[in-house]
């Protein structure tokens, strides 16, 4: 399922690209490097990859940048490099489009395992519904397409996969130790933020008005459930 | 006349014993012991105890004289009446003496005559007439007035002869309203010094407090400085008295907030730099680890070592990095709430003995806590590597509600191991940095570098909580560390937004 894989690795540290590379040539995957953010826009450009690897701390264009340049062309699973789990660096990484994230150092093993994840195909939905309708949202998992008032919106992978798990159970509260481990793949020690950010994405695009959402609403002290 | 008014210096001298009093009562109880507020506010109240009463003897000496002097005028001009128509009735009828006292008003009289005394009152009689005065009318026949004690008080005597009978006459003037009027002026007097007193009590309260006010600030921000919140300042000032202390005081703050930055910046640095290198490395490493089996027997070895040891530099590298962290005040906690028991589990399952027992007996104290779960996890992780490291055999978890926890408030997480135990009077000093505790030896060298037990208390403390080890009680040989964590009382607002 993973063979095949093109990562782009964007990392100014020569030594540690070269380091990831081969770690992750030893998963049978492609890895192309960027040492900066032009680089890497040009790169992706000509050679669109499966994952694109973001270390924030890039010199000239900085990896929130890179992150919302990519972004605006692509839906492409993007995992960042912080330093640090506990700065503003995490939410606004997020915020900026990524999809997770590590602290360095960090073991390439983890990594793979993260990019597995993400890549994780959407769990086929109940058979005889080939289509999910919640009010003026409407979601087609086989597709991949998300209509809000019959206009296609624009979902990331992980936003797709998100908003997928919560459609499987209509009406049902996800927890975020769930959610995180039915999209992220993280166990009880997943950082709930990831959640939380993806949530506040979503209903950017899947709400007609995201500070009173109707359909990804929040059930205080438990969690999320989508609804008509 | 002149020689009436000579007992006004006692007040003056009463006021000058007062001051010497209170100067030496100022001076014995002064002595370092007493604070600058104390010294302020006694200051005021004596000033204002001895302004009130200065002034209030002024104005009693002042109103006293002139009463006297305004009673005496009137006394001596009635009496000069009284006595000259008393000589007129004298000369009409010698006889009627009685007449002639009776005549004369309600005042107090005596008449001598012909070597006879009359009165007309028993209340005044000639014993009364002080010898001075009956020489100086008797013999030089001169009137003369005087003014004696009597156990009423003072009183007045005017004496006048009445050359054209022959006899003298003696008028007696209590001076009731005199007295009277002295009396309500100090009753006044008295009362005006009570209140400028405790005007003064409360104005000197009102200044001692003021005084020290950017004292107390000083301290406060001196109390936080400590506590770590290194951004305090004095607020600047205009009082140019103050200003010394509060540039002064910033500048020494500034300095030291600068040079405590700097070493936490050269830490963080440092470690910085080395996470760098340390991630080709564990990379590199893995991809050898990948294939070792095509390796040489030798060259697996040194790969073993290799990988271990990258690894243990690793967490040597996280460790300094969140030491560096806690000095710069610069860890954020991701708070949320925790059941106990599930973190707990989860917790040792990620520690180096995941199969670590947890023991609780007591449903009390499977509560809720709020913490940040990867640095909590963090601490029983190092807990329980500290035990595995120094007591080879199996540690076990116990969580149970504080000791002496009533309401509940705190909860116990308590690590114990089956080792040797600590050594009385390490029990403090094994929390801190780079310490290893009398048991370094058994260590081999392979495990952690001594900041385990320093984050962990550091990370508790974060969480309002205590740590501290003790030797186990329970009969067996062995060391036992206790985290105390605050229960999460439920709120209704959920700052999270799930």
């Amino acid at each position: 399922m993973t063979v095949g894989i093109r990562v782009l690795a964007v990392e100014d540290d020569e030594r540690i690209r070269a380091s990831v590379k081969l770690a992750l040539e030893d998963e049978g995957w492609m890895v192309d490097e960027a040492a900066s953010g032009e680089e890497a826009i040009t790169l992706f450009g000509t050679h669109p990859a499966d994952v694109v690897l973001i270390d924030i701390m890039l010199p000239g264009i900085d990896g929130f940048e890179l992150c919302r340049t990519i972004r605006k062309s692509s839906n492409v699973p993007i995992v960042m490099v912080t330093a640090r789990a506990d700065t503003h660096d995490v939410v606004a990484g997020l915020e900026a489009g990524a999809d997770d994230y590590l602290t360095k150092p960090f073991a390439p093993k983890e990594l793979a395992a993260r990019i597995r994840a993400l890549l994780r195909r959407v769990r086929p939905s109940q058979p005889g519904h080939p289509k999910l309708i919640f009010g003026n949202l409407e979601i087609i998992p086989d597709e991949g397409k998300v209509l809000l008032d019959n206009h296609e919106v624009e979902l990331t992978k992980t936003e797709f996969r998100l908003l997928c798990e919560l459609a499987n159970d209509p009406g049902g509260v996800f927890s975020r130790e769930l959610l995180l481990d039915k999209v992220w793949g993280y166990g009880y020690f997943g950082d709930g933020r990831l959640v939380d950010v993806h949530i506040r994405r979503l209903r950017m695009k899947v709400e007609v008005d995201p500070a009173n959402p109707a359909h990804v609403v929040t059930v205080r002290g438990l969690g999320y459930r989508l609804q008509s | 006349m002149t020689d009436i008014f000579t007992e006004t210096s006692t007040p003056r001298y009463r006021l000058t014993r007062a001051r010497r009093l209170i100067r030496t009562l100022v001076r014995r109880i002064t002595p370092k012991r007493i604070g600058l507020r104390n010294r302020i506010l006694l200051i005021f109240v004596a000033g204002a105890l001895i302004l009130s009463i200065v002034l209030a003897s002024i104005t009693y000496s002042f109103t006293r004289a002139n009463l006297v002097e305004q009673r005496i005028n009137t006394e001596t001009n009635q009496a000069l009446t009284n006595a000259r128509r008393a000589q007129n009735d004298l000369i009409l009828s010698p006889e009627e003496i009685a007449l002639a006292l009776d005549q004369a008003g309600n005042t107090h009289k005596l008449i001598f005559m012909q070597g006879q005394w009359s009165a007309s009152s028993p209340q005044f009689l000639q014993d009364m007439i002080p010898d001075v005065l009956l020489e100086r009318v008797q013999n030089q026949g001169r009137a003369a007035l005087m003014i004696v004690d009597t156990p009423k008080g003072e009183a007045m005597i005017v004496g006048i002869p009445l050359p054209r009978v022959d006899a003298l006459y003696f008028e007696f003037d209590n001076m009731r309203e005199v007295r009277a009027a002295l009396q309500s002026l100090q009753l006044a007097l008295l009362i005006a010094t009570v209140i400028t007193t405790m005007v003064g009590v409360s104005l000197g309260l009102f200044a001692s407090r003021r005084a020290v006010r950017p004292l107390a600030n000083a301290a406060q921000a001196a109390r936080a400085i400590a506590d770590g919140r290194l951004e305090t300042r004095l607020e600047p000032t205009d009082d140019p008295d103050m200003q010394a202390l509060t540039s002064a005081f910033n500048d020494m703050v500034n300095t030291l907030q600068q040079r405590v930055e700097r070493d936490a910046r050269f830490t963080s640095d440092v470690s910085h730099e080395l996470r760098s290198p340390l991630m080709t490395l564990a990379a590199s490493v893995q991809v050898m680890e990948s294939r070792r089996d095509e390796l040489p027997e030798r060259s697996q070895a040194a790969l073993d070592l290799l990988s271990s040891d990258v690894l243990r530099f690793q967490g040597l590298v996280e460790d300094l990095l969140e030491i560096s962290r806690f000095d710069a005040g610069a860890i954020r906690l991701v708070l949320e709430p925790l059941s106990l028991y599930e973190f707990m589990k989860q917790a040792v399952s990620v520690s180096s003995i995941p199969r670590t027992e947890i023991v609780c007996d007591d449903v009390d104290a499977l509560v809720a806590i709020r913490g940040d779960k990867r640095r909590l996890a963090r601490v029983i992780a190092n807990l329980i590597d500290n035990a595995r490291i120094h007591s080879g055999g199996k540690p076990k978890v116990v969580i149970q509600r504080a000791h002496n926890d009533e309401p509940p408030t705190h909860v116990w997480i308590i690590v114990e191991d089956d080792g040797d135990g600590l050594i009385e009077g390490e029990f403090d000093h094994i929390f801190e940095r780079f310490s290893r505790g009398g048991a370094a030896g058994r260590r081999a060298g392979t495990e952690g570098a001594g900041l385990g037990l320093a984050l962990a208390r550091e990370h508790v403390a974060l969480h309002r909580g205590r740590i501290w080890a003790t030797n186990r009680t329970d009969g067996i040989r062995g060391a036992r560390f206790i985290v105390e964590l605050p229960i999460e009382i439920p709120t209704t607002t959920d700052e999270s937004s799930a």
